[in-house]
């Protein structure tokens, strides 16, 4: 009697649910946060919007949703989720598919490493540099400092006038 | 009214010509009657460019369909309104809106320095006149927008045609922002020119030291507040229309207008060392020539097409000129400067690390180091392709990933280079200036965090705007307190006076409060949420606080479109607040679409809904909301920005030193000199 009601119980449960997905409408499909996330490191491949998949949204088109193929490719993500795959898995899944322009930003492998790296070379080389004048003028001797546009003899006084004449001349 | 535009423009490059060949026979000879017919054919090329402008503008208000642009860019039924803004909707109509803008600049230099700075104004008109040759070049024998329409007639001859309606405007630059936004945008770009062209004549001339930065400083700040309003009205625009629900894509153009944005304001800071301590000389004027060929880099990606972007309404082959110019550009400022470096010597020595001077260098690195990364991740498909054969995108995360880390410093520098004083700056200014704004800072916090706030870059963005705002509040409050310890005035009266005493200074720190205004709104953008549904009449959705209820949908046939609305009541705590319109729209002539997205915006957050259209499984209409926090605080930011340039280009306002004592013995002795008494009354002056 038990087993009967158990197998009762799933059944209804199993018709209630295929009814439910049977009732709700694709277009209302609601993809996962992590697919989301996902979404917005792979790129929508439809060929037209040039959006990443999580926020396809076709401006000026007709429809102005995620289109199919954004669509599709959020599915792909919440299967590749529910297989308990890592970020990582999951994009090298979709560069095997459509090859490396699915990325929206660049690998951290290979030659798309140096856009990675660059930000911080200039960082760090235009910090050196700043480094080096700050030294440099530090260094600089006071007579040195009184020089105008290479004249000597200029006077901190004398440069101060002219300064100042040059302001008047300028207000406008 | 086409011809007389054509030739307006001929007549105009002929004038361009003679003004550069003239001034630089000018410069060689210092004949005065050339130097002044020089200047003059500048003037004349001005107002030619000025008429071959309006008389585009005429041909579109009179629907003139024998012109191949007014074809292409506008319709009988388009509204007189976006008629003005199809001149810059294509490539040809945008690129002659570049040379009246420029004109405007260049008109307004010529007329303001006619009688003064006669050793430089020649070297500055040549410079003026050289840019202009090449946007005229490209306006009259490269991308004419005044080319007929044609067709093969018959005989096989071309015959003139007229067609009877146009193609019309392109939907998504039919909204009211696209009036205003290209217009800053390009008032910018332009305006860039005229640093430049004193920078490049000062070097040239040998010019003496400060001069060209005194004045060009006001130039620099509206050109600078054009780009940075321009910037923001195209952000806000992309909100609007594009139906998204952001405002900033990092797509190449966008980026394209942020770069020169970006080295103008380190301009902006670094020119404050040349004139104060005549420091940074040669940095100057390298900022200034990057700002400027960023600029023509800027249109060049715009128009080129070397880069993907969603401005592709403005690319063609066009980007080979620009790339000439460029190049061309590039030597002469190199030559300038190999041959008279000598004279852009720096000055002074720095007296201490913790100084005004050594935040203004840390400034101008952030800034540059945010903009060759932006440039460098905007080129780097290009590249890749190039070097391996694979286009790899480079898309928003990757430019946020670098540009957040740089932005907060660049905030937290805001806060701290006020702060610091000129030359060296002591133990106890530190604690004195810092104390109150970092505490102030640190439990705004822990506040925060007590209240769950868990995302780590909103979490310092916000401790560095409270950290900022606290600065710059101090600064208000510890000068006004002077004053009105002085004068008596009420608080408010004595920062009004503060301000107008050194508008540049207190103008700054306005501005410095606006950019708070917007990292606050940038901070707000990681916590943005969206659901979409399709909905059926009665349907409901519910994001955040609020409950939208589809009550239904209706057709509004209008003038050059067809506008489909959803008509969404919007519910908090089930009380109904408002009804909100989202549109599609269809566009008869071009057979495009539109959307027109409906916000109801508060400071706290901004509930943005969108009628994407119907789905294409079920056919009901889907509705996309938003909420995005705190986004209106970007745009009141932007306005606050624009409101501190304006006060610092006020000229200042001296007081006349006198003390509050004698001003209440002048009151005593009213009677003995009506109008004469002294007082603590105010004489216009500069700084």
């Amino acid at each position: 009697m038990i087993r009967v009601r158990s197998i009762a119980a799933i059944v209804t449960l199993a018709t209630f649910a295929i009814v439910l997905l049977l009732m709700t409408p694709v277009g209302a499909q609601q993809f996962s946060d992590r697919a989301k996330q996902v979404g917005m490191k792979i790129k929508c491949m439809c060929g037209t919007c040039d959006m990443a998949a999580a926020i396809c949204s076709h401006p000026g088109g007709e429809f102005s949703g995620p289109c199919g193929t954004a669509k599709m490719m959020l599915g792909e993500v919440d299967q590749h989720v529910a297989k308990g795959e890592t970020d990582e898995q999951i994009l090298q899944a979709f560069v095997r598919e459509y090859g490396p322009q699915v990325y929206t930003e660049p690998p951290k492998s290979g030659f798309s490493l140096v856009a990675w790296i660059l930000p911080s070379v200039y960082l760090f080389a235009g910090a050196g540099v700043v480094v080096f004048v700050i030294a440099r003028w530090r260094k600089r001797p006071t007579q040195q400092a009184s020089l105008v546009a290479g004249v000597p003899g200029f006077s901190p006084e004398m440069l101060e006038r002219a300064r100042a004449k040059v302001s008047r001349e300028t207000q406008d | 009214m086409d011809v007389f535009g054509s030739f307006a423009l001929v007549l105009a490059f002929v004038c361009a010509v003679y003004a550069f060949g003239g001034g630089i026979a000018a410069i060689i000879t210092r004949h005065p009657l050339l130097i002044k017919s020089a200047r003059q054919a500048g003037m004349a090329t001005c107002c030619l460019i000025f008429l071959a402008t309006f008389s585009l503008e005429y041909l579109f208000f009179s629907d003139n369909f024998s012109i191949a642009y007014v074809v292409s860019h506008s319709n009988r039924d388009l509204a007189t309104f976006y008629k003005i803004a199809a001149l810059w909707s294509g490539q040809e109509g945008s690129l002659l809106f570049w040379s009246f803008l420029l004109s405007i600049y260049v008109f307004s230099v010529l007329i303001a320095y006619r009688n003064k700075n006669g050793e430089l104004m020649p070297y500055v008109g040549v410079v003026m006149a050289g840019v202009q040759i090449f946007f005229l070049t490209l306006n009259n024998f490269v991308a004419s927008p005044f080319k007929a329409l044609a067709a093969p007639g018959a005989n096989g001859m071309m015959n003139y045609v007229a067609r009877a309606d146009g193609n019309g405007l392109t939907p998504l630059l039919q909204y009211p922002e696209m009036v205003i936004h290209p217009p800053n945008l390009y008032s910018g770009y332009t305006g860039f020119t005229i640093p430049f062209a004193f920078a490049l004549g000062a070097l040239l001339g040998r010019y003496p030291g400060e001069k060209w930065i005194h004045l060009t400083r006001k130039w620099t700040m509206i050109a600078w507040m054009f780009q940075s309003l321009g910037i923001l009205l195209g952000a806000h625009w992309a909100y609007a229309v594009l139906g998204w629900g952001g405002y900033w894509g990092w797509d190449p153009v966008e980026n394209a207008s942020f770069l020169p944005w970006l080295t103008g304001t380190a301009f902006l800071h670094s020119v404050m060392m040349q004139e104060k301590r005549g420091m940074m000389k040669v940095w100057n004027v390298w900022l200034v020539f990057i700002t400027f060929l960023l600029c023509i880099l800027g249109t060049f990606l715009t128009r080129s097409g070397v880069v993907s972007s969603v401005h592709a309404f403005a690319q063609s082959s066009i980007g080979t000129w620009f790339v000439g110019f460029l190049a061309l550009i590039i030597l002469v400022c190199f030559g300038a400067y190999l041959k008279n470096r000598d004279y852009l010597k720096s000055e002074n020595q720095l007296d201490s690390i913790i100084s005004r001077e050594s935040s203004f260098l840390f400034n101008n690195l952030i800034l540059l180091v945010s903009c060759v990364a932006i440039l460098s991740g905007t080129l780097f498909p290009v590249f890749s392709e190039w070097i391996t054969g694979d286009r790899i995108s480079v898309g928003a995360p990757f430019f946020n990933k670098v540009n957040i880390p740089i932005g907060l410093l660049l905030l937290f520098l805001t806060g701290v280079g006020p702060l610091l004083a000129w030359r060296k700056t002591s133990t106890d200014s530190l604690k004195r200036n810092f104390g109150w704004p970092l505490a102030i800072g640190l439990a705004a916090g822990v506040i925060a965090l007590m209240f769950g706030f868990r995302q780590i870059y909103s979490w310092i963005c916000l401790i560095l705007c409270v950290f900022v705002a606290s600065t710059v509040g101090l600064e208000f409050y510890r000068g006004a307190k002077v004053i009105r310890a002085r004068s008596g005035a009420s608080f408010v009266t004595s920062a009004v006076e503060l301000t107008m005493r050194n508008t540049r200074r207190y103008g700054g720190y306005i501005v410095h409060m606006g950019m708070v205004f917007v990292f606050i709104g940038l901070a707000g953008a990681a916590f943005n949420h969206d659901i979409q549904k399709d909905m059926r009449q009665g349907d409901s959705l519910q994001i955040g606080p609020y409950t939208l209820v589809l009550q239904g949908f209706d057709t509004k046939p209008e003038k050059n479109y067809t506008a489909q609305r959803l008509l969404v009541e919007v519910l908090r705590d089930k009380k109904p607040i408002m009804m909100l319109y989202p549109e599609k729209r269809r566009f008869s002539t071009t057979e495009e679409n539109g959307t027109m997205v409906a916000i109801y915006s508060t400071l706290k957050e901004d509930l943005y809904v969108v009628y994407a259209g119907n789905s294409p499984d079920t056919q009901l209409p889907v509705l996309h909301a938003y909420l995005n926090p705190l986004v209106k605080w970007i745009w009141f930011g932007g306005v606050v920005v624009v409101f501190g340039t304006l006060v610092a280009l006020l000229p200042n306002r001296r007081a006349v030193l006198v003390l509050a004592g004698a001003q209440q013995l002048a009151v005593a002795a009213q009677p003995m000199a009506h109008g004469l008494a002294p007082s603590a009354t105010m004489r216009e002056g500069h700084d």
